[in-house]
Formats: structure tokens, C-alpha cells, sequence
């Protein structure tokens, strides 16, 4: 009873749902805070991004008459249940709520369901605008997801364990990967901003081009959850950084565990909103071509040199 | 195989700010054709002014654009006046020569803005039109409107600056360049913003010519043509006007060009500023226009703007035709968009700074 109990409290309030759903709203807020005070505005109220979360949940649910009302409901569910489950094997603060050998290719894939979640929801609803978004979404999904994975795999080579609580272990006692590797932390930072979409690769959402792309026909709820799980995996994207390319919450002697993985997650998140502000949207041909013959070679390359180190 | 789709942009769409409709045809993300549908802003303008007096209209004709409104009301005045043979005072004519340039810096900006927002360059947008707020603050002192001034009156201009506002205005515009020449370093060094729009909706001279294209986008294709130099209306034939030109022909030939301009007007603004005589402001006008036609121009933001007003001899106008600069922009956009990728749809229709109310009137 006790277990279940435990579990329970494990999945639900810390590090699950609640703790992540509180994070995702704090990072909303301190992303646009930060982009705000960067364009010379002065940014919402902390609980802006509850309150516009509420406010869509209260919404009028419209659906465009021929689509499949179950299968819309179900993709954003999806999307979000894959980021929180991906959430639990991802070391929080010092907290380790589960970990096995190979965890990194369980997070690895479960955050890649979002995104066919994403382009799904495009096909399904059927709009032009959304099949467009789709359609632009998949491609975006093949030019940063193999670097990506490239990035991540290095500070596994280098520690000699695909577990994300062993990998931060190993950094926090020798030296953080960002600092052996510093190629492969922008590569995943770079791989992470089109993972979430965000500025400069919001391409298969862009607003000037096609509307809000595959989210354009949904609305109240289920947009309500597509935006929460977005916000989600923006947090999860972060943690996951946090732990293999910084030490994760690391032994530094002179803050508590969890001060110090906050920092650095707030750190990461800052160049997130830095990065959005500084660059102007590039076209899917330009995303493709920087994907392919950019950073996939580079990350080719880092793989390489940790192999390499690693040998001698 | 390939498979046609067809996109629809407007009425409604987050790229467009007025009503305009374009079908887009695309092949993947090759735009193939493109349908323009205009008319969703008709006011019936130039009938409704041949019910009212010379007096209203001024009024009527401040509306036909949100943006650019004191230009038109400029070449309408100039028309009549022309019409009565009246000599507008000197002081009068700066004063309607500065509201012209400074609202040729707003409507840049304002543009550059625009573009900024529709390549997903959120930061230009804000940068843009916080740096606008300067001119349009200053407008509004001057006139009580921010964006419709009813600045000018047929005779002259119901404005006048003051000793205690010189001073002011010189610096507030002095610090207004260094914010512009600082987006017009962006716009030249920074790399996304150049790829977005380097070779994107390319127009040659000779098209130019052809469509009869006319302001900034007919400056970036390097046809030199400029009013304010050309035709010397209002204070210009005391100014020097330095004609702003690039010779790329694409958005970001038609970005440099703009932000150039906006530089150059702030100087013409400090110019007509230092060198303001002394005098009134305007002389009064008779009601009834003697029988007459006169075609009056003026080089608006987007290009040459043309008042054809005949007079019956009557208080109230007997026809008055305008033709406005972007519709012979928007008559090229079929050739631009040819070829171009989807994204880079709204690139095209930014680049040309796009007015539908002066449009369809």
C-alpha cells in the first residue's frame, strides 16, 4: 500500500504532473518576461501563462465537420502523456525517481512522439493551412532530430553509461560535458530549439505564412493541451540538457542540489529566449540544408573526437 | 505527380493588416499561381467628394489612407490652390513639408516593422515601432493627431511650431536617427534577416518600367525617380533631397532603401526645422473654385501619388480621380510570387508595402 502510495505521489505531484505542470508555467512566464524585457516591452504578470491556459481550457471546443473527434482528442493526450512519461526518468535536483542502464534511449524516444503527434494533428484536422504546418513539421523533424540524437549520445560515450542519473553523476564528479564538449552542447541546444519549435525555427507554425500551422483548427481544450505539453517538453527538453551536457544538479559544495540544478536549467532556458530574439525565422529548405550539411557533419564529427578521447 | 493546392490569403489572414484576398496555388512549397481580389475596402471616395464642398473634403480625403494621410490631403490641397491661384506663405509650405517627411519616417518604420513580423523577426517589429512612437509623438504635438492631422488647410497649414517646441523636436529627431541608423545596421549584418529576403521578389528595371512602378520598390530596382528632387512641389525646391538607391532589386534591396530614406528624411525634417522662415501660415481661400482641371502630385511614402481634381466652377468638385502608388506595386506581385516558396509568400507581399485603403478607396 505504502509503494503504490509512493508512486502515486511519485507520478503525480513530484517530479510529476504537478511539479512539472508548475514548471511549465514558471518557465512560460520567465521566457516571455525575459523576451519582453529584450524587446523593450514590459512582459506579463507571472500567472499570465496559467491564466491563458485556464481561459483556453473554458473555451468552446470547435472541431471542422469530417474530422475524427477521437483522434483529435487523443493526439494531444498523447503528446503529453509521452513528455511526462519521459519526465520520470530524468534526475530532478537530486532526485532520482527512476533510473536504469539505457534510460537515455527510453527519454530519447518518448520525446520524439510529440512531433508525429504534431504532424498528425495537422493531417487530421485536415485544413489546408494545418496539412502545410504537417507536412513542413515532418521535415523539420528529419533535419534536427538526427543531430540531436548525435549530440546526446556523446556524453553517453564519454561516461560509459546510457543512464541519465549516471551520466550527470559522472559529469558533477569530473567535468561537465558542456565545457569537454562544447560543440555538442550547441549542437543539442540547437537540435532542442526545433525540437519545441521555437523562434528562429517556428517554421511549421508560422503565423505569417500558415496561420498557426497543424494547431489551427483546434481550439479549448485540446489546444489547451497541445500548448501544456509543448510547455512541457520545453521544461523536459531542459532538464534533459541540464543533466548530460552540465552535471545535472551536480556536488558543488556550496548550494543545495536543487539551487544549483535550477540555475542551471533557468541558464539554458535563457538562451532559449535569447536565441528566439536575436534571429529571424528561416525557411524549411534553409532549416533543411543547415540540418543536413551544418550539424549533422558536425555532430558526426563530435561523435568521432569523444570516441577518440575515449580510446586514449 | 504532383499535387495542387490552393492556399487562401485573406480576407482574413494574420499576414495581412487590411482586406485583401490572394489565392495561391502552390506544388509543394512552390508557389505555381497566384489570384489577387481587391475591393473589400471600397468607400466610394471619389463620388462622395462631389457631394461635399471644397472645405469637407480635406476632411474626406485625409481618410482615403490610415498611414500616409497627410501626403494625400498635401496634393489635394496643391491641386486646388493651383486651381485659385493662390501663393501659399512660405512658412506655410515648410510646415506641410515637415509632415510630410515625418510621416514618411513613421510609415517606413511602421513597414520595416511589419516586415520584420512577417519573417518571424519579432525583435525588428518592436524595435521598429517603439522608434516610430518618437515621430508619431512629435506629430501629435504638432498637430493633436497621431496619425490624422488635419494639418493642412487650402491656403496653407493650421500648424505652427513655437520657440520652446524647436528645441525639443531637434533633439527628440537627433535621437530618433541614431535609433534608425541602428536598425539600418541590423538590416545590413544580420545573416537570417538577409537570407529571408536577399533575391526574394526580384523586379528588373525594365519591369519596373513596364508595371510603370513607382517609389521605394522602383528605387530598389535602381530607377531613380523621386518627386520631392523631380518635381520641387511644396518646400522642396529649397531642400536637397539625396535620393536613396539600390540596384539589387529584391526585399532587402527595398528594406535598405526605406530605412535609408527614413534617415534622410529626419535630415530634410532638421533642415526644413533650422531654416523655417519667418511669416504666416496660411492665407484665407474663397469657397468657389474657379472651372478648371489640374493634376497635382506628390511623392507619398509608397511612391508618386496623383490628385486629378476638375472644377465646375461651383464650392463642390466636379471629379477628382486619384491614383495611388500601390496599385501599380500590386500589379507586379503575380510576377513575384512565380516560382517563389511558400514561405516566402509573405516576404513578397511585405515587400511592397502594401496599402489596400489607398487601393480601393
Amino acid at each position: 500500500m505504502a509503494d503504490l502510495l509512493v508512486a502515486l505521489a511519485k507520478l503525480l505531484l513530484f517530479p510529476g504532473f504537478a511539479f512539472l505542470f508548475a514548471c511549465a508555467m514558471l518557465f512560460a512566464w520567465i521566457d516571455r518576461l525575459v523576451i519582453a524585457r529584450l524587446q523593450g516591452r514590459v512582459g506579463p504578470p507571472w500567472f499570465q501563462p496559467l491564466a491563458d491556459w485556464i481561459k483556453l481550457m473554458a473555451k468552446e471546443d470547435i472541431l471542422p465537420t469530417g474530422t475524427n473527434g477521437w483522434v483529435c482528442a487523443a493526439l494531444p493526450v498523447l503528446s503529453l502523456a509521452a513528455v511526462l512519461t519521459a519526465s520520470i526518468y530524468i534526475p530532478v535536483g537530486g532526485w532520482i525517481a527512476h533510473a536504469f542502464e539505457g534510460d537515455l534511449i527510453v527519454v530519447l524516444f518518448l520525446l520524439s512522439l510529440p512531433p508525429l503527434a504534431y504532424f498528425l494533428g495537422g493531417w487530421a484536422t485536415g485544413g489546408v493551412y494545418s496539412v502545410i504546418g504537417g507536412n513542413r513539421s515532418l521535415l523539420q523533424y528529419f533535419s534536427y532530430e538526427v543531430p540531436f540524437l548525435m549530440a546526446l549520445c556523446s556524453p553517453a560515450i564519454l561516461s560509459g553509461s546510457w543512464s541519465i542519473a549516471e551520466i550527470a553523476a559522472r559529469q558533477s564528479e569530473t567535468i561537465w560535458g558542456a565545457l569537454v564538449q562544447p560543440l555538442g552542447f550547441i549542437l543539442a541546444l540547437v537540435g532542442l530549439i526545433g525540437k519545441l519549435k521555437r523562434a528562429p525555427f517556428d517554421i511549421p507554425k508560422a503565423k505569417s505564412e500558415i496561420v498557426a500551422g497543424p494547431l489551427t483548427e483546434f481550439s479549448g481544450r485540446k489546444l489547451a493541451l497541445w500548448h501544456l505539453s509543448i510547455e512541457v517538453k520545453t521544461v523536459v527538453g531542459i532538464f534533459l540538457l541540464v543533466n548530460a551536457f552540465l552535471g545535472g544538479s551536480g556536488v558543488s559544495g556550496l548550494l543545495p542540489a536543487p539551487i544549483t540544478f535550477a540555475i542551471k536549467s533557468l541558464l539554458v532556458l535563457l538562451i532559449l529566449s535569447v536565441a528566439s530574439v536575436l534571429y529571424a525565422r528561416l525557411r524549411i529548405d534553409q532549416l533543411a540544408n543547415l540540418g543536413w550539411r551544418v550539424l549533422a557533419p558536425l555532430a558526426l564529427l563530435q561523435i568521432a573526437a569523444t570516441v577518440w578521447i575515449g580510446a586514449t | 505527380m504532383s499535387t495542387r493546392i490552393t492556399i487562401p490569403i485573406g480576407p482574413q489572414h494574420p499576414l495581412l493588416k487590411e482586406p485583401l484576398s490572394f489565392m495561391i496555388t502552390v506544388e509543394g512549397e512552390r508557389v505555381v499561381d497566384s489570384a489577387l481580389r481587391l475591393g473589400y475596402v471600397h468607400r466610394g471616395i471619389e463620388r462622395l467628394c462631389q457631394t461635399k464642398t471644397y472645405v469637407q473634403n480635406l476632411h474626406l480625403f485625409e481618410r482615403v489612407c490610415g498611414i500616409c494621410s497627410h501626403v494625400h490631403t498635401t496634393a489635394y490641397c496643391q491641386g486646388v490652390e493651383a486651381l485659385l491661384g493662390l501663393e501659399v506663405p512660405l512658412r506655410g509650405l515648410y510646415l506641410r513639408t515637415l509632415l510630410c517627411e515625418l510621416e514618411r519616417v513613421h510609415s517606413h518604420l511602421l513597414w520595416l516593422g511589419v516586415l520584420g513580423e512577417n519573417i518571424g523577426f519579432q525583435t525588428i517589429f518592436m524595435y521598429a515601432w517603439r522608434d516610430r512612437e518618437i515621430a508619431l509623438d512629435i506629430m501629435e504635438e504638432l498637430s493633436g493627431g497621431r496619425v490624422t492631422h488635419s494639418g493642412n488647410v487650402i491656403g496653407g497649414v493650421r500648424i505652427d511650431v513655437g520657440d520652446a517646441q524647436f528645441s525639443s523636436i531637434v533633439s527628440r529627431l537627433n535621437d530618433l536617427e541614431q535609433r534608425v541608423e541602428k536598425l539600418l545596421g541590423v538590416i545590413q549584418h544580420e545573416r537570417t534577416l538577409r537570407v529571408r529576403t536577399q533575391g526574394i521578389g526580384y523586379l528588373s528595371p525594365e519591369e519596373i518600367r513596364r508595371y510603370c512602378v513607382v517609389g521605394p520598390v522602383a528605387r530598389a530596382s535602381g530607377v531613380d525617380v523621386d518627386l520631392r528632387r523631380d518635381c520641387k512641389y511644396a518646400a522642396y525646391g529649397r531642400l536637397h533631397v539625396n535620393v536613396a538607391l539600390a540596384h539589387e532589386g529584391d526585399v532587402w534591396a527595398r528594406t535598405l532603401v526605406r530605412a535609408r530614406e527614413a534617415i534622410e528624411s529626419l535630415r530634410l525634417c532638421r533642415q526644413l526645422l533650422v531654416g523655417l522662415p519667418e511669416g504666416p501660415t496660411r492665407v484665407r481661400a474663397p469657397r468657389r473654385v474657379p472651372p478648371g482641371e489640374v493634376v497635382s502630385r506628390a511623392e507619398a511614402p509608397r511612391g508618386e501619388l496623383l490628385y486629378y481634381i476638375r472644377s465646375d466652377g461651383s464650392d463642390k468638385p466636379a471629379r477628382v480621380k486619384i491614383r495611388t502608388p500601390t496599385l501599380t506595386s500590386l500589379i507586379t506581385v503575380h510576377d513575384q510570387l512565380e516560382g517563389v516558396e511558400t514561405a516566402d509568400v509573405s516576404v513578397v507581399l511585405s515587400g511592397i508595402d502594401l496599402c489596400i485603403a489607398c487601393v480601393d478607396r
